[in-house]
This record gives structure tokens, C-alpha cells and sequence, in this order.
């Protein structure tokens, strides 16, 4: 069952009806797309069909009641889902909390330079991330798509890679280097 | 206050993507709070997340389960406000493990000047915070594994520099170091360590193994 990939600015667009109207029309379309990829990911990160699903389903929910926060000018649909699932994961299937970074936090460095990524159009950005991912020379690719699918360390990755540590460190930061790249194409 | 030492890609990428630990989660977190550059990077590998989400082969989905979800969603009333954070001196990723301020933290003494305090452990990883007196020095040493110290309050140096609040030390087994703290606020740091440290003196092995340094 291949769905068709949604258009990044229409699933921010469905985001946001959910959020602003509980719009339950909205709300199917995004589970449509949303549910088989975040099932997937469970799953290729080791979680059996039944797991996979119940989390799935409960990502939805997450989506369902946190929609009303959703902010396009921070994070596309899919970075936002994807935060969502990650968060989850990490409390159903590790059993372990996950120590955020808050907005809120009294304590928070204020940003003194203002980034012109307030203007950053992440729905497109995202476009120009996939483009660049593929792009990615394979042993970096490999290593990125570990990181994102592996749930271990980076030291246990190169172990496996019989790669040194800061091979692996370095094909990172090359890689990372490309995506910012991709992403400092300001539209 | 600008940060001159990052945690780096390689961790901010295992945190951004879900793969760190808790103990590493806690410091990449606590990071957070002080550095805008790393979390611009953090936000930036959220958006590789989601893009890679996109590209996931898709799993099928129980016929019946858009249905058991659109049955609960009544259910689930929208999250409107987001809890109002209270007052205090740790940054908030910290909060769940040692409370708001860190006048209030339980120390552990571990010799004059330096005293400890165990987080958590996961795996081979640890977590705790480290308080030093100025002058206060760690005995030289090394790590059968990496290391990351982040300071919180004060600051210390080393062989390789200066450590100021929200820097990243970052240290492998070929590092031999000893940090002393800096005159000036008491020097707080949270240190995390994939494998015990090895000291280079006798005596400061057994206090090593004793106070589980």
C-alpha cells in the first residue's frame, strides 16, 4: 500500500485546519499519509507490527490534540510529525525520558543575533533537504540514515562500520555541512 | 555570552534524530539552553528527520484503525496552553533530575573542594554533576571512553583551555587531563562518561573506585 508522497505545503495546510477547526476531513487525509511512514520508521527501527501500529496511532492522537500548536514557521507538517514520533518512541519503546530544550525555559540564552530563518519557508526547505539527502555521497548517506534508523550511538555505529569514531564523526559533519547548504538556499 | 565549545555534530545529530541516550540527551538538552547556534543545527537536523520521514517505505495500516483513532478523537481535547514555567537558576532539561535551584542540590564529598552528585546511568553511561571549589583540581586522568563536561555555573581549565557556562568539553581515551576551577562562582559542571575514567596516580584510582569517579 504505496500512498502518494503529500505536497509539503498542503500538509501544513491540513495541520493547521486541524488545529484551528478540528477539521476531521483534514484529519483522515493526514492519517492517510502520516500513519503507514510513521508505522514504517517504527518498524525499521526494530519495533514489531503490532507496536508499531498502537504507537502510530497514538502519534496521530498527539497530532490531533497538539495541532493548535503547530507553528509553520518553525517546523513543515513532517518535522513536526516526525518530532511527535521520535518523543514517543523514546517513552513507549526505551523507557526513557528525553531532556528538552524549551522555548520557555527562564533560564534560556537569550538569541541575540535575529536569523534570517525566521523567513524560511520550511515546507520548500523541506524539498531541498530530500533533494540533498539523495545527493549525499554514499558513506555519508549511509551514516546519516544510520543515525536516523540505528538508535545507538555513534560509537557502536563504527564499531559496526569497522570504521575509527572520528571517520564516522567527520563523514557527519560533511554531510551536515551539505544540508545546511541545502537549507541556506533561502527562498 | 558566546559558547567556544560545542558538543559537536555527531551528538546533535543522535539527539535531533532520536538515537542518544538519556544520559547524552540530558547534556545535548542542557546545551541547548545556552547555545542559539546549536539550536539552529538541532532544528536543521529535526528538518532531515522529517524529510526522512517522507521518504520511509509506509507500513500498512489496519483497515480498521483510522476508524479506532477517529472513534477517541472526541475524546482528546486540544492541549491550548502550555505549562507556565516556574522560577530557579538549572536550566529545565536538568529541572526532573535535581530540582530548580542549584543551591538546593544534595552533594556527595568526594575530596577537599570537590564534591559529586550521581544522575543516572544507562547502559555504560553516565551521568552526574560535578561541583568545584576555585582551586579545586581533578587528578590527572584519562577515559577508557569519551567524555563530555558541560559547565553550568563558574568556570575551569586545562591543558587544552578554558571552560566557560554552556561550553562542551569533549575528551577521548588519548586525552590525559587536569582540570582546575576557576577562581570566582563555584564551578558546576554535568559531566557524562561512557566508561569509567583512569587515573594516572594509585591513590586517586581507589578514591576513583571508591566515590565511583
Amino acid at each position: 500500500m504505496e500512498r502518494p508522497l503529500q505536497d509539503a505545503a498542503r500538509l501544513n495546510d491540513l495541520v493547521r485546519a486541524v488545529g484551528q477547526n478540528a477539521d476531521k476531513a483534514a484529519f483522515k487525509e493526514l492519517f492517510d499519509h502520516f500513519a503507514p511512514r510513521v508505522k514504517g520508521y517504527l518498524m525499521r527501527l526494530g519495533a514489531g507490527s503490532a507496536v508499531a501500529e498502537d504507537l502510530a496511532q497514538d502519534v496521530m492522537l498527539t497530532l490531533w490534540r497538539k495541532a493548535v500548536q503547530f507553528d509553520p514557521a518553525k517546523a513543515s507538517a513532517s518535522t513536526w510529525v516526525f518530532t511527535i514520533a521520535r518523543n514517543l518512541r523514546i517513552d513507549a519503546i526505551r523507557k526513557e525520558r528525553r531532556p528538552q530544550f524549551d522555548a520557555d525555559d527562564p533560564t534560556l540564552a537569550p538569541s541575540s543575533e535575529r536569523s534570517s530563518d525566521e523567513n524560511l519557508d520550511w515546507a520548500k526547505a523541506e524539498d531541498r533537504l530530500r533533494e540533498a539527502l539523495v545527493m549525499l555521497p554514499r558513506e555519508q548517506a549511509q551514516v546519516v540514515e544510520l543515525s536516523f534508523l540505528a538508535d545507538k550511538p555513534h560509537s557502536a555505529i563504527a564499531a559496526e562500520l569497522g570504521l575509527p569514531l572520528g571517520t564516522v564523526k567527520s563523514r557527519i559533519r560533511l554531510a551536515m555541512a551539505q544540508l545546511r547548504g541545502a537549507l541556506g538556499e533561502r527562498s | 555570552m558566546t559558547i567556544m565549545h560545542h558538543p559537536g555534530d555527531e551528538l546533535l545529530l543522535s539527539y535531533a534524530l532520536g538515537a542518544s541516550n538519556e544520559p547524552v540527551s540530558l547534556l545535548v538538552g542542557t546545551h541547548l539552553s545556552f547555545c542559539t547556534t546549536c539550536r539552529a543545527s538541532v532544528r536543521d537536523m529535526e528538518a532531515a528527520g522529517g524529510a526522512m520521514l517522507s521518504d520511509v517505505k509506509p507500513a500498512a495500516i489496519n483497515a480498521r484503525a483510522l476508524q479506532a483513532v477517529l472513534s477517541r478523537l472526541d475524546d482528546n481535547v486540544p492541549d491550548l496552553a502550555r505549562p507556565r514555567q516556574t522560577s530557579g537558576d538549572v536550566p529545565l532539561a536538568l529541572r526532573a533530575y535535581i530540582g530548580n535551584e542549584f543551591s538546593k542540590v544534595r552533594w556527595v564529598a568526594v575530596a577537599p573542594g570537590l564534591a559529586h552528585r550521581p544522575l543516572l546511568t544507562r547502559g555504560g553511561t553516565r551521568a552526574r554533576l560535578i561541583r568545584a571549589r576555585p582551586g579545586a583540581a581533578v587528578s590527572t586522568h584519562s577515559h577508557r571512553g569519551e567524555e563530555w563536561t558541560l559547565v553550568l555555573t563558574g568556570s575551569y581549565h586545562d591543558e587544552t583551555g578554558i571552560y566557560r557556562p554552556g561550553d562542551v568539553q569533549s575528551t577521548t581515551p588519548d586525552i590525559f587531563h587536569r582540570p582546575v576551577a576557576d577562581d570566582g562562582p563555584v564551578c558546576i559542571n554535568l559531566a557524562v562518561t561512557d566508561a569509567p575514567l583512569v587515573f594516572k596516580d594509585l591513590l586517586p584510582s581507589i578514591i576513583g573506585r571508591i566515590f565511583g569517579f
